[in-house]
């Protein structure tokens, strides 16, 4: 390994961090609620880019194509219905801003202590391609969890449908 | 090591319930669809049938484990890669999740505002949530307790929103949505910490887990975090404080027989997954059907009995201030919450004990409660307090049936309900909590100030002028009423059959 | 030492506690109903981070892993049904700030 494409990989690393934190600032912090939708974007990349870097790859294709693909498409539509697009501007109020700073502070100063005080029992190497694992897992030891989750979008979808329809109808 | 696929339809022997379950939830959306005439509410009916037929397989369930001998080894069934377990503690939860969803549909027949074209989606909706509670009370892995709790959440956002014309029971759907949401998300954080640190995502390798560590890895301040996040998802079903502020809204908002579901079903397998979550990974099993907490500087019995005493006190102080009947039914079912707290903080099988005698009589009490708010909505119009002046003399039965509730609500003898409240005391007293104890009691006195201002309001209050004939009460909710209350007054002089089987359910659980 | 071994997981539970807070942020802060959600994606999007770099370091198995992939198949489900109901709230207000919505109280 050069020290080249070592220093390139470095750069990456923290480039994701920096972009999956900054979005995620400017998801919280934004005025405009369309902007917020748009950095969240960005978010979800960043995170599957993290993904990347822990070899997970099948969760990086399930996290762009689910979230980004599926989960952002649902709010950015639920912000375009909910907001006409001459009110774009600044809808996205915020209240007690103050109270929420404290009590985020607060969270992240216990969760940054957990994080780097514990005494993590790191083990070993790679876990090595995940796909194939993953597929067999799915069909044995989680099975029913499987299958419940099945149940779960089954529900999901009929309760979505009931709710919307009548309003599309209309 | 990964199960066969032998193993697993083995497995689907002893889930039959839940697969029943299921099918009927296939049924009924297949029926929806084809262009068949039904008749009214007939899958309602079909729903009741697929009730039906999960319960006489439970009740196969629980004939064999008796059978199989009270060893804890042979009747702990543990299914599907120790995910589920088969245990007297889940088949008893899983009774009375049935009865909850037998019910809920008996209370919806006549409901009025409940949408006709929406039947299919309800009962779906319905049998999908009572599958979950099925899978949380079984759940013994992280993953399965979420997966369970979802299951319930998720139809129940679209239940408590099911009257789609109706402002309150859309806002009801969006509090309870994003609540819920809120809660289940830091409940994940909570279990992401869990599972770094012990490795496992099973209940009982976790605890193995913790038990082996030294104290300089198991940091207290990580095991604190972590717990109170995940009790922060737990504590969202059974609405304790201070995870309890969706619950007035959601339940005056949300279509009455949901209220009534949501006030029983969800509480009772929210105590499920926190009993069986505490006891297996939090907590060493001392012998004698005691345990202890698994690390000393991590005290969550005296968390949790802090929540019990602000939970019930501010469900109460609340309650004493409602007008609408609804919401006076929700603070109170946030009081039950933290009387029933009581017994997960004694550690012991009498407190595991008292809270599944509790909760069997809870759901005829609350039942009956929310039973009066549907005659009340369907005979006078009202749902307030406002609206039962002078009602017990216009029809008295239900009237009568009313006060037994709320009666039975407070703990007065000799009503089902003394009983459970004096056994879930009796544990708090025997592990010498005296402060937990006088506070409850004193908690229950305040419930009496609320719950007899509805009966004085039935029964000692004018009858507003041009209303005094007698109300003529369809035989429909007499049955309902007679069957509801008897067990309460039942219960209130001969509860030893029933002592005997939650003695018996607690009994194996977690040995 | 091997490339990927390179970043600690103090690296990754850095990103997931800030993402958490800033979730957190979002919920206290906003009023309007699909800002909350987004918060709650964050959140969501924290615990998943953990449970897989917990996977990776930690655990030594795929089991964080098959948690998240649920977590975001669940996360979809209560996204359909939030748009269900944000769509039918939109149908009778006409607007989806928590504060419009004083029809119940407390």
């Amino acid at each position: 390994m050069t020290t080249l494409t070592s220093a390139l990989y470095h750069a990456a690393f923290y480039a994701d961090m920096v972009l999956t934190v900054g979005s995620a600032c400017v998801v919280a912090f934004s005025k405009n609620i369309v902007r917020s939708a748009f950095s969240l974007l960005l978010t979800f990349v960043g995170v599957a880019g993290l993904y990347g870097f822990l070899e997970a790859d099948f969760l990086v294709a399930t996290q762009l194509l689910i979230y980004v693909g599926g989960i952002l498409v649902l709010l950015l539509f639920a912000v375009m219905l909910t907001h006409r697009i001459s009110n774009i501007k600044a809808s996205n109020e915020t209240s007690f801003s103050a109270l929420a700073a404290l009590a985020a502070t607060g969270i992240f100063l216990v969760l940054v202590e957990v994080g780097t005080k514990t005494h993590w029992d790191v083990k070993g190497g790679p876990l090595g391609e995940s796909t194939r694992p993953i597929g067999l897992l799915l069909m044995g030891d989680y099975l029913l969890p499987f299958e419940v989750a099945a149940m779960i979008l089954l529900a999901a979808l009929i309760g979505a449908a009931y709710l919307a329809r009548n309003a599309i109808r209309k | 090591m990964s199960p066969t696929a032998l193993a697993l339809v083995q497995d689907l022997r002893l889930f039959l319930p839940e697969v029943i379950l299921v099918l009927t939830t296939l049924l009924v959306i297949v029926l929806d669809v084809t262009p068949v005439r039904k008749s009214h509410r007939a899958l309602l009916y079909l729903t009741f049938c697929g009730l039906l037929l999960s319960g006489i397989y439970l009740l196969r369930h629980y004939v064999d484990l008796r059978e199989s001998g009270g060893r804890a080894s042979s009747s702990n069934v543990l299914l599907f890669g120790n995910s589920i377990a088969l245990d007297p503690f889940a088949v008893y939860f899983k009774g009375l999740f049935l009865l909850v969803g037998l019910l809920t549909g008996v209370l919806s027949i006549r409901y009025k505002k409940l949408n006709p074209a929406g039947e299919g989606e309800y009962c779906v909706l319905l049998l999908c949530s009572t599958l979950g509670l099925f899978l949380m009370v079984g759940s013994r892995t992280l993953l399965m307790a979420y997966l369970g709790l979802e299951l319930v959440s998720i139809p129940s956002f679209v239940l408590a929103g099911f009257q789609r014309d109706s402002r309150l029971s859309n806002e009801a759907a969006l509090k309870y949505t994003i609540y819920g949401a809120i809660a289940s998300g830091i409940m994940l954080y909570g279990m992401s910490l869990l599972f770094g640190l012990a490795g496992s995502l099973d209940f009982a390798a976790i605890r193995h887990a913790l038990e082996g560590q030294t104290e300089l890895r198991a940091s207290p301040l990580l095991l604190s975090v972590s717990m109170l996040m995940i009790l922060a998802g737990f504590g969202y079903k059974i609405a304790c404080v201070p995870f309890h502020m969706w619950c007035p809204d959601v339940y005056e908002g949300a279509p009455t027989p949901i209220t009534a579901f949501l006030s029983v079903g969800p509480k009772a397998a929210g105590f499920g997954v926190i009993l069986r979550f505490f006891y297996q990974s939090l907590s060493t099993h001392s012998g004698g059907g005691d345990w202890t907490p698994i690390v000393d500087q991590l005290q969550w019995p005296i968390v949790l009995s802090v929540l019990s005493v602000a939970t019930m006190t501010v469900g109460n102080l609340a309650a004493v201030a409602q007008t609408s009947l609804k919401r006076l039914m929700a603070y109170s079912s946030i009081a039950h919450a933290g009387y029933l707290l009581m017994g997960v903080v004694v550690l012991s099988k009498d407190g595991i004990f008292a809270i599944l005698f509790y909760l069997a009589v809870y759901v005829f009490m609350n039942f009956g409660a929310f039973l009066f708010v549907v005659f009340l909505h369907d005979l006078v119009g009202s749902e307030d307090i406002e609206g039962c002046r002078g009602l017990g003399w216009r029809a008295p039965f239900p009237c009568i049936a009313m006060a037994i509730c709320l009666f039975s609500l407070t703990g007065l003898p000799p009503l089902g309900g003394f009983i459970g409240k004096f056994y879930l005391f009796l544990g708090v007293i025997g592990r010498e909590l005296y402060w937990l104890a006088i506070l409850g009691v004193l908690n229950s006195v305040v419930s009496l100030v609320y719950y007899a201002r509805v009966v004085k309001a039935m029964f000692l209050e004018n009858i507003p002028r041009g209303e005094a004939e007698p109300l003529p009460v369809p035989f429909f909710y007499s049955a309902a009423f007679a069957v509801l209350v008897a067990p309460i007054l039942l219960l209130g002089v001969y509860w030893a059959p029933l002592v005997k089987l939650a003695r018996y359910s607690s009994s194996i659980f977690g040995a | 030492m091997s490339l990927l071994d390179a970043y600690p997981l103090q690296h990754y539970l850095l990103v997931s506690a800030a993402l958490f807070a800033l979730g957190i942020f979002t919920l206290v802060a906003r009023k309007n109903a699909v800002a909350m959600l987004m918060g709650v994606e964050l959140i969501l999007n924290s615990a998943n981070l953990n449970f897989v770099a917990f996977s990776r370091y930690t655990v030594g198995n795929f089991s964080g892993h098959l948690f998240a992939i649920f977590v975001i198949l669940l996360a979809a489900a209560e996204a359909a049904v939030a748009l269900g109901i944000v769509i039918g709230i939109f149908q009778n207000y006409g607007d989806v700030d928590a504060d419009a919505l004083d029809g119940l109280k407390g």
